[in-house]
This record gives structure tokens, C-alpha cells and sequence, in this order.
């Protein structure tokens, strides 16, 4: 392929000035941009920080707690701050603040795990929907529908209070069953739009198989919306086992977390309100964590919004 | 132009109706939009067929129907012979290695999340066959050379390069198996008027370089013109006129091709004043419902009883059966009409 | 003189730097009178217009220089109360995409009508009567019955038209149109265009038309200027531009459209690619592409020469060093 090609067609190899908006010669992928794109963004650097310490004490809290939080003196209940136990003690003697370090534990778990499992079933579901379209995507969607109109709270009184098990999974199970239709939606609305760019009908002209279309060409163009809809739904997650725990059908003792505390703190709010303020901070510190961290994320992989 | 060679591809009775339905799981048809309705065309071997008309004429339907990207509801597509219809699987995917496209938008035909050495190396992913494992690198710097980009960028992302650069990726990629038919639908229309010129020029010289064969589909008379051999105008889902570039630019007989090129802007002030302008009254019927008899008449200026009942056919008209002015038009009161101003 | 740009510089500040999308822009337009503006993506032509206007995104955009004289006032020294009075009353823009710049939840005759309403403080029904006035005015068919349709009812034409309309409403001594046929068809383009050009000469406004099309440009424009990098770099009456261009940017533009009327041998094409506006070349910014670039042209940016020569009456200007040579070559 030895072709002497006219001056005008081979100029843009030239060193002009490249295009607006084409940085230097080095390859730059659209996940280093939006890596780039968060790391400058202190929203993404104050809320991965509190997630990565969570995250921390949630693998080992014996790293900041030295205590045991199941080892209670009942003659120190609703005792206030002192040396060495500085959030004070519950109406049970157990120390607060090893309890409330050891609850990160519990809402992480429920978190990451109900997030994962709702984002692998509704991103499969619904991104099969999306590509194949057909009586699939209808049963889907109507599916889906179903179990949008279950209410979350009621939902969970009925289904979990049938449950004995005191590990997490019935809870995890439980909002993983409520959370994938969201997803669902999510991942196939985007894997419509996906599907529709030109690119895919150009690897179907070249002869492509589904798998391919699918798997190179959809999937990667499609998956920013899931990621940023499911750090948000981690935070809620969150929040949801904590409203579960305290309503008695979620975690059960001698399982440690804050919704469980937070129950037992309310009723003495007026006598040891400091029971209900550590707790209650921390879960709120979390949730909002996650929040910010999905927001930070969407405005890196989608700058449209901005 | 060989015209007496068997054609590479010959297009018969093509037909495209898309449903229109109504509910959701129980879906009821409650018409149709007729975007392609009978079509007939051939392809000689190094040809170029240049496809004119305006949005909803149902030129992109056919590049689909040709790029065995949706199934016709009725009517043949033969490659050399073969329809090329009703293959899948493998027939299909062999097929595909010789008819190639070229897409519109140079900003979503390029997939954002590959280099471009995957997107041009993808053909010989899906075709192992076509080139050995250990060449393909190679050849994909060797086809980047071909359409004019430095072979060192093998590594970057389509979003780092200017519309008409990511036009030549698509090309590249579309030249990557050795087509022999390149189907083009508004390859340039998407660029700056300095750009397009240089990728006419270059589909130009790549067509002598390889012997390909073009379908050229465009909304731009001035570019078809420029890159056909002979051109077909289309409206609302039939071909209306058909012939050399010749005839039809300087000796049209359609009413609809009168119109068409003496409504194009011509960059020359002085035709101003000098030109013949036929303005069409209204806007394109809608390709659901489209008027009985000729399809034009709703907006023709000869329209006629006749043309409401009597669907004109695509023939060469009687009054000049003969001579090299000859070519088919499907108007019962075809005509020739000098509408082209010299030196526009 | 209707409107006078002088000096107009805007920029951009993005995350990769600042990008100077205008750099000195001087053009004026006379009432009655169709000046189009000329040039490809990134020329700058769109955002003097939207500066002109005063629609301009503030930020990330900036005005860092220079003056719009509109009937003797500087609009960019106008609180921003005072512009808006004079924005839909005495200057109306006409954009591209009529199906974006209407609402579509209000029928067309409401925003018709609103404009009566909010600058003329008319009542209800007089404005739908002056809606209907107005969809008759611009040749929309049945215009009583159909004032009470949303946009998507109407075609693409038939909503060009309406934006028509909506920019004349209030008899604007000038209107900014642009690109306003480039996404509709052939055959309709051409009834859009003829129908701008008839109103203005009926209500002798000021027309500024944006384009890239320069067939477009020669059907309807008095004057050109055309646009690269921010600068204008020629201005003329368009007879004169389209028989001997005087900057070898407009030539190379001129040479690289095919034609209807001849099947051409291979295209000019100008070589290389617009320039990157966070990196306008030094000197001339079309030096790297200009097949009569000197050394001149690297080092010192090009003033707008008066042309002289024959022509028309009017003025000529182009910014090249040697548009003495280019025009004799042309």
C-alpha cells in the first residue's frame, strides 16, 4: 500500500494546531478523563476519604476501638463521657464508642453487599431487556413494576419478621429483591441509548455477534449511569438497614449496629441524649458520604450535567 | 463506466415497511410507515451510484436494507448473484466481508470507550481469517496511512481527534477487510466545507486504489454531482429519476428533480437575478400515508386527474425514446427543463 | 449606522485552558441591509452574534473587550434591565433548531402571543388575534385554526416559520438569524429563505445571517464577512468577494464546493485543520494552511487592508498581506 497521496489529504498529519479540545499526543481514554475529572473534585476527595476510613474500620475496627462492644457493665448505664470511654455509656453499660465503631461493620456490609447484588440482577436483567427488546423487555418492565408498588417499610415488616437468622443476609437479601427494579430501569434505558449510536450498527455491519455488540460496544457505554444510580443507592441501603434494625426486623443482637442502637437510644432520649447522638451521627455521616460520592462520580463520567 | 458487465449488485422490488403499533405488551398493528416502497437499482463493478433526496425520502433505509441491517419486507438484493436477503449466520458474515459502510456522524460511529487501532482492527477480530494474528497491528497503521492520519496515533481515543480526522477512522475501518462495495450515507454532510473536500477527495482516490464501488447517499446535489457516475432521486420511498449525472443535472425530466435543483443555493450572486426558481408549495407527505397515483402530485404544478390514479412507472418517456438524453422518470407528463444555470 | 461591532474580543476559560473565541471582531450592519457572517465551526461567528444579543453563557464565557454600538448606544455598558428591553423589541435572533427554541407545552399562538403580552402589555385575546396576523404574515396555511397547536404538530418548516414570526413580532429594527435553514431541506430551505429576505425588505430591518453555506450566502446577502479564528479576515458586497476573493482563506472556501453545474475533476481542498482557539497560531492564524504564507505571516498578524480596486461601491477589507497577489490571481 505504497501511495503517493496529494499534499492537502496528508497535511493533517502536519504539526498545526491540533483540534479544540485535543490535549497533547498522549492516548487519553474517557475513564482516565473522568479519573482526572475526580480526583480535582474535593467533594470526591472528602467524601472517598471518609469512605476508605469506613471502609477501614469496618475490616478492622480493633484499629481504633480497643474494647469489646458486647462486654456490658450494667451499673455504668447512661453514664456520660469519661476517661477512656469518651461518647459515655447505653442504657446496657456498654460503651458507646466501641459500639458505634463496631456498628460501621454491620451498615457496610448490608451496604456494599445489597448494592452489588441489586446492581448485578438489575443491570443483567434490565441491560438484557434493553438489548433484546421484544416480550422480554415488556414482562421485565411489568415485573419490575410489581415490585416498585411494594412499600418498602410495610414490605419489610411482613417478609422479616418471618426471619430467625441473626447473620445480615435476609436483610441483604431483602433490599436486594427492592432495589434491583431500579437499577433495572437505569441500566435499560441506558443500554437503549447505548445501542442506538452508530458504532454498534457498524460492528453488526462487520458482522459482529450479539456477545460482541453486547459486551464491547454496549456494555461500556452504558454502565456510567448504573455506577453513579448505585453509589447513590449504597448510602440509602445504608440507611434502610438502619430504619429495619430499629424497627426490630433487621439486624438482630447480638449483631452490632447503629439502627439497633439507635432504637434503644430513643427510648431515653430526654436523659442520655448522647445514647442517640453518636450513632445517629455516624449513620448520618455514611449515608451522606455516599451521596456526595455518587454525585461527585456523575458529574466526572457524565459532564453533559454539569 | 463498464456497463455492459454484470452488475456487482442488483436491487429489485425492494421493499420497507416499518409496523406501527399500538400497546405495549399486546401489541396491535395499526399501519405502516412505507419508508422504502419498491426500489430498483444496479451497481456496476468501480461504479458510483449517487442517491439524492430529502429527509424521509428513505435514502438511509435503503443503505440499511443493503447493509443487511434491517430485512426487507419485500424485494431481492443481489451480490453477484446471490440475494443476499434472506442469508444469516455464516453466509451472512462472509458476505459482509464485501459490502462495507460508511456512516454519517463521525461522532457516534466511533465507539468513545476504544483506541483507535481496536476500532480499525475490530474487522480482523470478527474475521480471523482475513488477517493473521501477528500483522494486524501492522495493517492497522498501514490502513491509517492510507486515509491520511499519522500511524502514530494508533493508541488514541476518537474524542481526541476533529470530526473530519474521525470521518477518515471510519473509512479506515470500513476499508479493513478489503470491500469491494463501500455503501456511504452522508459521509461529508456532518463537516465544515473546507473538511468535506478533503474527504471527497479522498473516497475519490481510494475508489481508483482498491476498484471499489460506491452507493453514495446524500441530501447534497452539488457533492453526488461531483462523485457519481449516475444518481437516482428519491422521493417519499421510489426512485423518481434515474440516469448519467449528465442527464440528470443537465437534461432533468421529473418535476420533482426540476425542483430540487433549482431550489439548490448556488454560490454564485450573479445567478441571482438570472435563475429559474420552482418553489415547491408545502412540506413532504407524511411516508404512513402517502398520496395515492404519483406521489409527488400533492405538490406538483402538472398534477392531473391521471396522476392521482395511475402510479407512474420508472421508464425511459416516450417523446425521447432515444438518443444519449434517454433516461427513465416516473412522471406521466415528463418533460425536460433546463434548470441548472450555467456556470453556477 | 444600525449596529457597529468594534473590537470585539470574548473567551472561554475551561478546565484545559482559555479558549479565545473572538479576537477583535469589527463588522456593522445599515438597516435594510443583509450582512452575512461566514465561516466553519469554531469561527467565532455564532458567539458575536450570541454577545450581540447579550445571550452569551456568563460564565464560562467573557467579554474582554470592545464595543456594540446598537443605534448609537453601547449595548455592553446597558444594565442588564435595560438590554433585555431592547432584546425581542429591537433585536430578535432566529436559531437553528426551531424544534429546541419552542416550548412545547405552550401552543404556538400562546408564545406568539406572549411577546404582545409581556412588552405591550396587551390583553389576552388581542394578542391571539395579533399571533394569527403574524402566522398569516409568515404563510402558514390556516393560521386561525391552527394557532392553538403545539410545535410538534407543525413540520420543520412550518416551525421555522413560526420562529419567524416570533422574531418579528415586535418589529425589531434588526434580526440575528443563524443558521437558520441549514437542518431543513432542499426544497423548503430555499421557501424559508425567500420569505426572511421578503420581510426584511418589507419592514427594512438590519439582517445578520449565519452560515457556513455559501451557496445560501449567495442567494441572499449584500455584504459578507467572513470569519476564521475569532477574526474577520475579508469583508465585501458579495459580488465582488465571489469573483475575485482578496484572502486566500475565502479563495480556498470558494474552490473547495463542488458544483451543480460540471462534474469537477479532484476538489481543492485547503490543507491542514481549523485551528485549536486555545492555540491560534502566532502572526496570521491561517498561516499554516495558507499555500502563501511568508515569513511575514508567521511573525506579524495581518491588519484589515483596504482593498482597492475595481468592484462596487463599498467598502473592501481583507486581512492578508498579500491581497494584492491573491486578488490579481483570483
Amino acid at each position: 500500500m505504497d501511495l503517493a497521496m496529494s499534499e492537502a489529504e496528508t497535511l493533517e498529519k502536519a504539526p498545526g494546531g491540533p483540534p479544540l479540545g485535543t490535549g497533547p499526543g498522549k492516548p487519553r481514554s474517557l475513564w482516565s478523563d473522568a479519573w482526572y475529572q475526580l480526583r480535582r473534585n474535593p467533594i470526591f476527595l472528602v467524601s472517598g476519604l471518609l469512605i476508605l476510613f469506613l471502609v477501614v474500620i469496618s475490616l478492622w475496627p480493633g484499629l481504633i476501638a480497643t474494647g469489646n462492644p458486647l462486654e456490658c457493665h450494667l451499673a455504668k448505664a447512661q453514664e456520660g463521657s469519661q476517661p477512656g470511654h469518651p461518647f459515655g455509656y447505653d442504657s446496657q453499660g456498654c460503651d458507646v464508642y466501641t459500639r458505634t465503631v463496631y456498628g460501621a461493620r454491620a451498615s457496610i456490609t448490608v451496604g456494599v453487599c445489597a448494592t452489588l447484588g441489586a446492581a448485578l440482577l438489575g443491570s443483567l436483567l434490565g441491560g438484557l431487556a434493553g438489548f433484546f427488546g421484544g416480550w422480554w423487555d415488556a414482562l421485565l418492565s411489568r415485573v419490575a413494576d410489581i415490585f416498585f408498588g411494594i412499600p418498602v417499610i410495610l414490605g419489610g415488616l411482613v417478609l422479616l419478621s418471618v426471619v430467625t437468622s441473626s447473620t445480615v443476609w435476609p436483610v441483604v437479601g431483602f433490599i436486594v429483591l427492592l432495589g434491583w427494579p431500579q437499577i433495572s430501569r437505569i441500566a435499560r434505558g441506558s443500554v437503549i441509548t447505548a445501542k442506538q449510536n452508530d458504532y454498534v450498527q457498524a460492528a453488526r455491519a462487520l458482522g459482529a455477534g450479539n456477545g460482541r455488540m453486547l459486551l464491547r460496544h454496549v456494555a461500556p457505554n452504558a454502565v456510567a449511569p448504573v455506577i453513579v444510580v448505585a453509589t447513590i443507592a449504597l448510602g440509602t441501603y445504608i440507611a434502610l438497614e438502619a430504619t429495619l434494625s430499629f424497627l426490630g426486623v433487621g439486624l438482630r443482637p447480638p449483631t452490632v449496629s447503629w439502627g439497633i442502637d439507635i432504637a434503644n437510644a430513643a427510648q431515653s432520649i430526654r436523659n442520655a441524649p448522647h445514647m442517640l447522638l453518636w450513632p445517629a451521627g455516624a449513620l448520618s455521616i455514611t449515608v451522606l458520604a455516599f451521596i456526595m460520592l455518587g454525585d461527585a462520580v456523575r458529574d466526572a463520567l457524565d459532564p453533559k450535567l454539569r | 463506466m463498464p456497463e455492459q458487465a454484470e452488475p456487482i449488485l442488483e436491487v429489485r422490488g425492494l421493499v420497507k415497511h416499518f409496523p406501527l403499533t399500538r400497546g405495549i405488551v399486546f401489541k396491535k398493528k395499526i399501519g405502516a410507515v412505507k419508508a422504502v416502497d419498491g426500489v430498483d437499482f444496479d451497481l456496476g463493478s468501480g461504479e458510483t451510484l449517487g442517491i439524492v433526496g430529502e429527509s424521509g425520502c428513505g435514502k438511509s433505509t435503503v443503505a440499511k436494507l443493503l447493509m443487511n441491517l434491517e430485512r426487507p419486507t419485500e424485494g431481492v438484493i443481489r451480490y453477484k448473484g446471490e440475494d443476499i436477503t434472506r442469508l444469516s449466520g455464516r453466509a451472512l458474515k462472509a458476505v459482509r466481508r464485501n459490502i462495507q459502510m460508511v456512516f454519517q456522524d463521525p461522532y457516534t460511529s466511533l465507539n468513545p470507550r476504544m483506541t483507535v487501532g481496536d476500532i480499525i482492527g475490530e474487522p480482523y477480530e470478527i474475521h480471523p481469517e482475513a488477517a493473521p494474528k501477528g500483522d494486524r497491528r501492522r495493517r492497522v497503521q498501514e490502513l491509517l496511512d492510507v486515509v491520511g492520519l499519522n500511524p502514530e496515533y494508533i493508541n488514541r481515543y476518537p474524542h481526541q481527534f476533529s470530526g473530519g480526522q474521525r470521518q477518515r477512522i471510519g473509512i479506515a475501518r470500513g476499508l479493513a477487510l478489503r470491500p469491494e462495495i463501500i455503501v456511504a450515507d452522508e459521509p461529508v454532510s456532518a463537516l465544515d466545507v473546507s473538511v468535506q473536500a478533503q474527504v471527497v477527495n479522498l473516497l475519490d482516490r481510494l475508489q481508483s486504489e482498491f476498484h471499489l464501488s460506491y452507493v453514495f447517499i446524500a441530501h447534497d446535489l452539488s457533492i453526488v454531482r461531483h462523485i457519481s457516475d449516475r444518481v437516482g432521486v428519491m422521493y417519499l420511498g421510489r426512485i423518481v429519476e434515474t440516469g448519467t449525472d449528465e442527464q440528470i443535472y443537465e437534461h432533468p425530466t421529473h418535476p420533482y428533480t426540476q425542483a430540487l435543483l433549482s431550489a439548490a443555493p448556488v454560490p454564485d450572486p450573479d445567478a441571482r437575478e438570472q435563475r429559474e426558481r420552482i418553489l415547491l408549495a408545502g412540506d413532504v407527505p407524511s411516508p404512513a400515508n402517502p398520496p395515492s397515483g404519483c406521489r409527488f402530485r400533492t405538490r406538483c404544478w402538472k398534477a392531473q386527474r391521471r396522476c392521482e390514479v395511475e402510479v407512474p412507472l420508472l421508464a425511459v418517456p416516450e417523446s425521447f425514446a432515444d438518443g444519449p438524453r434517454a433516461h427513465p422518470s416516473a412522471c406521466h407528463f415528463a418533460e425536460e427543463r433546463h434548470v441548472v444555470p450555467d456556470g453556477a | 449606522m444600525l449596529l457597529d461591532v468594534r473590537d470585539l474580543h470574548v473567551e472561554f476559560r475551561t478546565r484545559d485552558g482559555v479558549a479565545k473565541a473572538v479576537n477583535g471582531v469589527t463588522y456593522s450592519v445599515d438597516a435594510g441591509e443583509t450582512l452575512a457572517v461566514l465561516g466553519e465551526s469554531g469561527s467565532g461567528k455564532s458567539v458575536t452574534a450570541q454577545a450581540i444579543m447579550g445571550i452569551l453563557d456568563i460564565p464560562p464565557g467573557r467579554i474582554t473587550g470592545g464595543e456594540i454600538l446598537f443605534q448609537g448606544r453601547d449595548l455592553l455598558q446597558l444594565k442588564e434591565d435595560e438590554r433585555r428591553k431592547v432584546r425581542g423589541a429591537e433585536m430578535a435572533m432566529i436559531f437553528q433548531d426551531a424544534l429546541s427554541s419552542l416550548n412545547p407545552v405552550l401552543s404556538v399562538g400562546d408564545q406568539l402571543g406572549e411577546m404582545f403580552i409581556v412588552h405591550r402589555g396587551m390583553s389576552r385575546k388581542d394578542a391571539r388575534a395579533k399571533a394569527v396576523e403574524l402566522m398569516d404574515r409568515v404563510r402558514i396555511p390556516a393560521a386561525k385554526e391552527r394557532v392553538g397547536q403545539y410545535p410538534h404538530q407543525f413540520s420543520g418548516g412550518m416551525r421555522q416559520r413560526i420562529m419567524i414570526a416570533m422574531a418579528l413580532a415586535l418589529e425589531p429594527a434588526l434580526i440575528i438569524a443563524d443558521e437558520p435553514t441549514t437542518a431543513l431541506d432542499v426544497t423548503v430551505q430555499a421557501q424559508v429563505m425567500d420569505l426572511l429576505a421578503e420581510l426584511q425588505q418589507e419592514y427594512h430591518m438590519g439582517l445578520i445571517l449565519i452560515t457556513h453555506d455559501l451557496g445560501v450566502v449567495a442567494d441572499v446577502a449584500d455584504r459578507i464577512a467572513v470569519m476564521y479564528a475569532g477574526r474577520i479576515v475579508e469583508t465585501a458586497p458579495v459580488h465582488d468577494i465571489y469573483k475575485a476573493p482578496a484572502h486566500p482563506y475565502t479563495r480556498g472556501l470558494l474552490d473547495s464546493i463542488p458544483r451543480l453545474d460540471q462534474k469537477g475533476q479532484e476538489l481543492y481542498a485547503i490543507k491542514g485543520l481549523p485551528p485549536n482557539l486555545m492555540a491560534i497560531p502566532p502572526g496570521c492564524a491561517f498561516h499554516p494552511r495558507c499555500p502563501r504564507a511568508q515569513d511575514i505571516c508567521r511573525t506579524d498578524e495581518p491588519p484589515l487592508f483596504r482593498v482597492e480596486g475595481p468592484g462596487e461601491d463599498g467598502e473592501r477589507r481583507s486581512a492578508c498581506h498579500f491581497w494584492r497577489e491573491t486578488l490579481r490571481d483570483a
